[in-house]
């Protein structure tokens, strides 16, 4: 597992150096002529600094890069790739004979994602963890230090701020009896007097309150809570599917029941707030404690809501297809109208969660790029635009 | 701003079409497939081939699993160790499994499924795991436990029982296979509540109306709507059936490589449903394979025929039932004449030199390469690490050997109805249909 992103081509020096000691070990201390042919998905401005690097580090092992009628040596470098690595291929040509070939190879890099602006309202992502293991939910819990929980299907990891890194503190497995859906979900619900509970399907772990802090697990079909604190609304989880079971506790008013969905999301009105739900038949259900109403809205399946603050203060995300990737784009409810307030954002992956955080005031999507194999937790805020 | 209207109505009046936007997966549905066939559920034999595969992997699991990047991941077992040496190494098995026939996945019976299959290993059960011996070591052995032929099968009377996804509901060798989904999968119920597996062979005309799933011949993919396409994976190679006699035969068959056109093949025979071969592996994988050379040169192929002063001549053997490799077998044939060189097609199969399909055994390409030398009757090469360098030193010699000679890398191909969701595009062609599940049908 790994966090934060290695992002750019600074993280290739070591590879540079054991390169450029492998190329020496071949040609000897003296001169060479580099040339340098990109078969990578590095871009040219990698590239280029891959270049200056090892010029550097071939120089630190005695090998100084000159024009081709001076050099001893004739380097031709390859950067090119294979599924996980990086793979840079060095033709050494010295005289008459066949050329000797170097090689060397390290795990591909993750580079930058920047967000897309646009529309009056700014949806921003900011990445709270990466994971090769697939992630359920991140919380992040103020204090001193930070601490961060990471909910993982067969885990739970407690990681406390060091000098602005993250250290795994405690990792507590997450016992259950029954084979865990093939969509796997699970939400983190931080707590006032514990760090946190854990809702998976099936199961229900809590933090103790002190430190060290301890996590205990136990099958139970306990409600999920369905959005932030300020709206205590919780539904029944199906154990081994990937939906809720339309059963709300304590409900709406008068409404404890729906048809089954994967999400909901509230929008706070008077008298009563409004609450939607991304139903499993594909509509999108509105309650507001009187009345069940269906719409058909070309949404993903994972809502949210945020309190932004801006434009009428609250708005709901939904995901929704963007080429091969996923966006969200957020939307302002009006006399039951969806206006569109944000530009789509794409988020570079498949939405696996989408979750609104405790406080109301962000959103956290889980995002797997099937390229790279990794799983992103991002916090969507929404920022008023200019 | 636009407004869009939610056109509310009554509750659960209306559903919705299959809209475009990113749902979760839905369960049930049954999902009806056209593939080749398959005369046997034995993952021994379905191992040959990407769509043996793909039937193997719907009812057996293996002890581990290779992901779409090559990395070895947890299966059956949830992890492992050796000794220093690579030699001894113990697989942890995971608790609560079972088979299709109702008996608990335990040490014996995954013990008994490994030594059917590799007779020269030593496996024994411990309490919850089991316990091999390879010789010689094996740094890859968790890898070389994901390839199909070594799934974990209980054969008890005749009969075949597996801990996969899915129980076989009915069963017509080379004709049909109805899966049933199992409840209790260990990994997550399927999302699809059955399959229908018509093994009637490539369909020439695609009907969505009457298959979810077709597999496609590569030179249908670009005419096919729907289709996809995985990386070009799977070799077609000469393989000579012993070593060159003399240095002389070695240039002779080194005249034979340069005289062969492997664009037109690729690109008119399989219409760009491949991708000429440089080295065995294919570049995507190892990343290296610019550093060999296959490209056209019949003017040195003639030369080297004129200086050794013969007339070769060989028969090249074909599969007869693979009209693609008759095709690319005469195509050869008469690049090699221009050349000077006499070959014969002949779908016998005692001939000189053999027109074969090898399918990528596995993403991780230093079993892949082993897997590969091995059914072609070469040494498999052995690896002490997982570097770069040492596979291209063993693909080198692998062809420093002359007795094989890679001619292009063909791509699997298969159309899928819009209808079905979650489908992956696994750059080896593999299908995890596991994964797939069925939206709602457009009327």
């Amino acid at each position: 597992m790994c966090h934060g992103i290695p992002a750019n081509s600074e993280d290739l020096a070591p590879l540079e150096d054991k390169f450029a000691e492998k190329i020496i070990s071949v040609t000897g201390p003296g001169l060479l002529s580099l040339e340098v042919a990109n078969h990578s998905s590095l871009n040219q401005a990698e590239v280029e600094a891959v270049q200056r690097g090892l010029i550097t580090s071939l120089a630190s092992f005695g090998g100084r890069v000159v024009n081709g009628d001076q050099a001893a040596a004739a380097v031709r470098i390859s950067l090119s790739e294979d599924l996980k690595n990086y793979v840079w291929i060095a033709e050494i040509k010295q005289g008459a004979g066949e050329p000797s070939v170097a090689m060397i190879s390290m795990p591909r890099l993750k580079l930058n994602i920047s967000p897309l602006e646009g529309g009056s309202l700014v949806i921003r992502k900011t990445l709270v963890w990466s994971s090769q293991d697939q992630i359920l939910d991140v919380a992040e819990i103020a204090g001193n230090p930070a601490r961060a929980v990471v909910l993982y299907p067969e885990q739970i990891t407690i990681y406390q701020s060091q000098g602005g890194k993250w250290q795994a503190e405690q990792s507590v497995p997450v016992a259950h009896s029954q084979p865990w859906p093939r969509d796997m979900r699970g939400r983190l619900a931080p707590r006032k007097d514990r760090l946190f509970d854990a809702y998976l399907p099936g199961a229900f772990c809590q933090s103790t309150s002190g430190l060290p802090f301890g996590v205990t697990c136990r099958q139970s079909d306990d409600p999920w809570p369905l959005a932030g604190e300020q709206f205590p609304l919780s539904g029944f989880f199906t154990p081994a599917k990937n939906y809720f079971t339309g059963a709300l506790s304590p409900g709406i008013g008068g409404q404890r029941s729906l048809p089954a969905f994967y999400s909901a999301a509230v929008v706070p009105r008077t008298p009563a707030p409004l609450w939607l739900f991304a139903a499993v038949d594909g509509n999108l259900h509105l309650l507001d404690g009187t009345k069940d109403q269906s719409a058909i809205l070309r949404w993903g399946s994972d809502i949210a809501s945020i309190h932004s603050g801006c434009g009428s203060g609250w708005q709901v995300l939904a995901s929704s297809p963007n080429g091969a990737d996923d966006a969200v784009r957020a939307f302002e409810i009006r006399d039951r109208e969806a206006v569109p307030a944000t530009q789509p954002l794409a988020l570079g992956g498949s939405v696996s969660a989408l979750w609104t955080a405790f406080d109301g005031t962000s959103a956290i999507a889980v995002l797997h790029s099937r390229e790279m194999g990794t799983y992103e937790a991002y916090r969507l805020t929404i920022t008023c635009g200019q | 701003m636009r407004l869009i209207a939610l056109r509310l109505l009554v509750a659960s009046s209306l559903l919705l079409g299959n809209a475009a936007a990113a749902t979760r997966p839905h369960y049930g549905g049954n999902l009806r497939v056209m593939m080749s066939a398959s005369g046997s559920l034995d993952p021994v034999e379905l191992s040959g081939t990407v769509g043996g595969g793909n039937i193997a992997r719907l009812l057996f699991d293996t002890l581990t699993t290779t992901d779409d990047r090559g990395i070895t991941q947890a299966g059956l077992a949830t992890s492992w160790q050796s000794d220093p040496e690579n030699r001894n190494w113990q697989f942890s098995l995971r608790p609560g499994v079972g088979f299709s026939d109702g008996s608990p996945l335990t040490p014996e019976s995954v013990a008994a499924s490994l030594r059917t299959v590799n007779p020269t290993w030593h496996v024994a059960a411990g309490s919850d795991s089991v316990a091999i011996q390879v010789d010689p070591l094996n740094v890859d052995l968790p890898a070389v436990l994901a390839l199909v032929r070594n799934s974990i099968v209980r054969r008890e009377g005749g009969k075949l029982a597996g801990t996969g996804p899915f129980t076989v509901g009915e069963w017509l060798p080379g004709k049909r296979l109805a899966l049933t989904a199992r409840e209790d999968y260990w990994n997550g119920r399927a999302f699809l509540s059955s399959m229908d597996i018509d093994l009637g062979g490539n369909s020439q005309a695609v009907d969505f109306g009457r298959h979810h799933v077709v597999e496609i011949t590569p030179e249908q993919a670009r005419r096919v709507a729907g289709s996809r396409v995985s990386a070009p994976s799977e070799l077609l190679a000469l393989v000579f059936a012993r070593t060159p006699a003399s240095a002389m035969e070695g240039r002779l068959r080194g005249a034979l490589s340069s005289s062969i056109d492997r664009k037109v093949i690729a690109e008119v025979i399989l219409q760009s449903g491949a991708e000429p071969a440089r080295g065995l592996l294919p570049g995507w994988l190892t990343g290296y394979d610019f550093l060999f050379s296959t490209d056209t040169n019949l003017a040195s192929a003639r030369q080297a025929v004129a200086e050794t002063k013969q007339k070769p001549a060989w028969s090249l053997g074909y599969d007869a039932n693979d009209p693609l490799a008759r095709l690319v077998s005469e195509r050869i044939a008469l690049n090699a004449s221009d050349a000077g060189i006499r070959l014969l097609p002949t779908p016998r199969a005692d001939s000189d030199v053999r027109l074969v399909r090898l399918s990528l055994a596995s993403l991780d390409p230093h079993i892949a390469i082993e897997s590969w030398a091995a059914s072609i009757g070469l040494v498999p090469p052995k690896f002490a690490g997982g570097s770069s360098e040492e596979l291209y030193a063993a693909e080198r010699v692998l062809l420093q050997t002359q007795q094989v000679i890679p001619l292009v890398h063909v791509k699997a191909a298969v159309a899928v109805a819009g209808v079905v969701n979650g489908w992956s595009n696994s750059r080896s062609g593999d299908w995890h249909l596991v994964d797939v599940w069925l939206g709602v049908e457009k009327p």
